[in-house]
């Protein structure tokens, strides 16, 4: 696991102009498990799921929102371009709604494999990723930056 | 002081306009101190959904009820705000009083993340009590500004109206009042207003002052002028000798001097105001003077004439009468006429007459009169009989008695011979005691008739009262005949006086013999035969 880490870590620092090309040119995708009956989702949809508002489908099955923890850059990407925030005021936006008693149903992976993995593993998982990591496991309700 | 003086009047005005412009001002700035700080409630209120929108939107956005409520309660605490709401599709947070009214504001919420997505709706009331208590107390602040204002300007207008115009110009009126005009008295000039309206008002009005005195001082002058020539006209006319009366055309008269008075005095008639035209009822010849003027006015000239007045006294009253015509300034006809007494000259004249005439002891016409007389007669060949008469024994007479007992016995011959004759018979006293008659158209037996009674007149005894003596006188008396005996008068008169002295000397041999003809040859030849 670790190594597998310190590949990833190389990876990316190899190759930095194709990352970068990732992340220009890569669109962001939402993802559900394969399992999951909803095809498709609006982006009032989407924000609503993500920004708190509901934890379920439109369809009433409850939904599990899959976070990268800290500061990611595609968790940056992902709310730019959702919401048109940074990622400080969106941890504003929590932070308030916390002393009003509201408790995010969100659940927190370190990285994008971790967090595919929990996609895979849960039914009512939804997360976002980039592009080119989807896998025949994952289903895409919602591609951003399009 | 007077209710309607300048003072008081002002003051009332100003304290008036003070008043109303002052409770319409102040309303004014209520008005818009109110709608100003209304206006500023709308932009407190909208300052405070800015402030709270964000929180707000999110309270909708997740339908959030403790936040709802928590932005509600927030804007509450506001002195401006009453109440507030905020409405989602599901949930609605209101404060305690709120209900929805004309003046609440209404504010869309939009999600936080989405701008164009409304999620719910804010409703803010504003305070309008809040509102209104603080333009009161704005305005009352106002309003307390502005009356002292106006009390200021009210008090500094009245004091400097009274100070500067009224008391001058009350000063001036009221020595203007006391001012007798044509007089020297002047107004002074107030001395704080030597170049204002005020000071030019003076100088106008002694100008006028001026003007008045000079006018009244030459009125006066004038008047006096006329006084004096009025006085000098009347002295002219009043103590005028003549009578002058200023008459119209219809004989009404306009003006008599007291000459005319006392004259029609004097003619013992009644004043009156009428005497027919140019006074003709005064006059014996109405007609003669009416032909005298229509003559003279005829040329454009006075009348003159000499007539002689209606008089009930003895006295006969003759005047000169001048009628002039006067046109008067407007048009209209007067005749001035003048009566001048002119009695005196004609009574002179008379009197001149009678001596140049008359015989003064007899009263007879004298010897000059008698000739023109005859001269008379010849001249229109009236045939007449001459008597030439002398008186026998008259000489003794006169000197036993005297010449006043000679001159007594005279007037009562003369007296005698009077009452013998006609009015149209001649009688004269020829010279000392002859007399001569003539009868004019008489015939001879006539002549003998008359000549009968006159010796028989002249025998009866006349008493001589101063002597207590009775004396009678006889006479001789010639008589010769025009045109029969002589044509010329003087050869008349001596045959007539040749037949006398026949008379007077065949007396002696025929006592009763007293009258001759000249006609009568043989007497005639007689006396030539004797001489």
């Amino acid at each position: 696991m670790r190594y597998f880490t310190q590949f990833f870590a190389i990876l990316i620092l190899t190759l930095p102009n194709v990352s970068v090309q990732a992340q220009q040119s890569e669109p962001l995708v939402v993802v559900v498990n394969k399992a999951n009956p909803v095809d498709e989702l609006s982006r009032s949809e989407l924000i609503d799921l993500f920004m708190g508002k509901y934890v379920a489908f439109p369809d009433d099955s409850k939904a599990i929102p899959v976070e990268l923890k800290g500061e990611h850059e595609i968790k940056v990407e992902f709310y730019q371009s959702l919401v048109g925030m940074s990622l400080s005021r969106v941890n504003a936006y929590w932070s308030r709604l916390h002393f009003t008693g509201r408790k995010r149903a969100a659940v927190f992976k370190p990285n994008e494999n971790e967090l595919i993995a929990f996609i895979i593993s849960n039914e009512q998982a939804i997360g976002y990723v980039p592009q080119s990591l989807i896998t025949e496991d994952l289903k895409v309700v919602y591609i951003l930056n399009e | 002081m007077n209710k309607s003086g300048l003072v008081i009047r002002l003051a009332i005005v100003i304290v008036f306009t003070a008043v109303i412009v002052g409770l319409i001002t102040t309303q004014i700035f209520f008005r818009f101190t109110f709608l100003n700080e209304q206006a500023l409630g709308e932009q407190s209120i909208h300052q405070l959904y800015n402030t709270v929108s964000p929180t707000a939107s999110i309270a909708s956005y997740l339908d959030d009820e403790e936040l709802a409520k928590e932005v509600v309660n927030g804007l509450i605490s506001n002195d401006i705000v009453t109440s507030a709401a905020i409405k989602t599709d599901t949930l609605m947070v209101k404060s305690d009083n709120y209900q929805l009214s004309s003046n609440t504001l209404e504010f869309v919420l939009f999600s936080p993340f989405q701008k164009e997505r409304r999620v719910g709706l804010l409703f803010i009331k504003e305070n309008e009590a809040y509102l209104r208590a603080k333009a009161n107390s704005i305005s009352t602040t106002n309003t307390i500004v502005v009356a002292i204002e106006a009390l200021i300007i009210t008090i500094i207008s009245i004091l400097v109206t009274y100070y500067v115009i009224t008391r001058p110009i009350i000063n001036i009126g009221k020595a203007l009042h006391s001012i007798s005009p044509g007089t020297d008295e002047r107004i002074d000039k107030p001395t704080s207003h030597q170049k204002s309206e005020i000071g030019q008002l003076v100088d106008d009005v002694n100008g006028l002052l001026d003007k008045t005195e000079q006018q009244m001082l030459r009125e006066k002058s004038l008047r006096d002028e006329v006084q004096v020539l009025e006085s000098r006209f009347r002295m002219l006319f009043e103590n005028a000798t003549s009578a002058i009366v200023l008459v119209e055309p219809q004989g009404d008269i306009l003006l008599y001097n007291e000459t005319f008075e006392s004259l029609v005095e004097k003619l013992g008639l009644p004043l009156k105001k009428n005497y027919g035209n140019y006074l003709q009822d005064l006059f014996i010849m109405k007609k003669e003077l009416h032909e005298q003027v229509q003559i003279a006015f005829a040329n454009n000239e006075s009348a003159t004439a000499e007539l002689e007045l209606i008089s009930y006294q003895e006295e006969q009253i003759w005047v000169q009468v001048v009628v002039t015509l006067l046109i008067t300034d407007d048009f209209q006809e007067n005749y001035q006429i003048t009566l001048h007494d002119i009695s005196k000259r004609k009574q002179q004249i008379s009197l001149l007459d009678q001596k140049a005439n008359y015989d003064n002891l007899t009263n007879l016409l004298n010897r000059h009169a008698a000739e023109q007389h005859l001269i008379q007669l010849t001249a229109t060949r009236v045939p007449f009989a001459l008597i030439m008469m002398d008186l026998n024994d008259f000489k003794p007479i006169n000197d036993i008695f005297g010449h006043d007992a000679g001159d007594e016995l005279l007037i009562h011959v003369s007296s005698q011979l009077m009452k013998s004759l006609r009015k149209a018979d001649i009688l004269s006293r020829w010279g000392g005691d002859e007399f001569v008659i003539a009868l004019p158209h008489a015939t001879k037996e006539e002549v003998v008739n008359v000549c009968a009674k006159l010796a028989a007149k002249l025998s009866k005894p006349h008493h001589l009262s101063q002597h207590n003596k009775s004396v009678f006188v006889t006479a001789c008396m010639g008589v010769s005949f025009y045109p029969n005996d002589q044509v010329e008068l003087l050869e008349l008169i001596r045959a007539a006086d040749k037949a006398m002295y026949f008379v007077k000397k065949e007396k002696c041999a025929n006592k009763e013999l007293y009258l001759a003809f000249a006609a009568d040859d043989a007497n005639l030849k007689k006396n030539h035969k004797a001489q």
